[in-house]
């Protein structure tokens, strides 16, 4: 598949990590995506922003880590991974350590970067 | 160009940042939990107003919310309409 041909996806993510099924499905849908070599981003947004932390034990809730999935993004190709530069100040999270490199925004190039995707997924 | 469509009242995080995302040349359908943002007189419809962003409702929705007289600041538009606002926008995305 030619580069002219590619599809770019971004994926707003915006649901907390462990409290619904939502936040997996949005995670599990961008590596599928990307496995099939679909330029993916990742807009982190919201409540979405706290699966980003490290640290996170989900064994404790007797559920597999979204932090160590997330640290896995590179691998599938998915560069470009990024937040709401408010949301981060809403939680206290701006310069946090978080699980992958994240480029926070303002709200004019986050409405730039979804004027220029192709698809947009909210999850 | 971006349709959003926005099924979340006014006190909700989803309401705040689609409002704060949405720009000219883009298109807010109110429908579900979002048509009550509509009702005219209302803060949240004077937020709405203010949008860069043209702002719709959807008729069935305000209807069976009880609220479709309550709405003159916004234009109602039924299911063909939205339809036709699916074709016409490259990209629609769901706040909920």
């Amino acid at each position: 598949m030619s580069n002219a041909d590619k599809k770019s996806m971004l994926v707003l993510i915006r649901r907390a990590p462990y409290s619904s099924s939502l936040a997996r499905a949005s995670v599990d849908l961008a590596l599928a995506a990307a496995a099939f070599e679909q330029q993916v981003d990742l807009l982190f947004q919201g409540d979405g922003v706290l699966q980003l932390l490290p640290n996170q034990q989900s064994e404790l809730l007797g559920l597999k880590s979204i932090g160590k999935v997330l640290g896995s993004l590179p691998l599938y190709g998915i560069e470009q991974v990024y937040v709401d530069a408010r949301s981060l100040s809403r939680y206290g999270l701006a310069g946090e350590n978080f699980v992958v490199p994240v480029i926070p925004l303002e709200d004019e190039a986050m409405s730039e970067l979804l004027a220029r995707s192709d698809h947009l997924v909210s999850c | 160009m971006v349709m959003h469509t926005l099924n979340a009242t006014a006190g909700s995080e989803a309401f705040e940042d689609c409002l704060r995302l949405a720009k000219a040349g883009d298109s807010i359908l109110l429908l579900g939990d979002g048509v009550y943002s509509a009702v005219a007189g209302g803060q949240s419809s004077v937020i709405l107003a203010a949008s860069p962003a043209d702002v719709l409702v959807l008729e069935d929705d305000a209807a069976a919310a009880g609220i479709q007289l309550k709405i003159s600041d916004f234009p109602l538009v039924d299911m063909d309409d939205f339809v036709s606002l699916s074709e016409r926008y490259p990209r629609q995305l769901a706040w909920y």
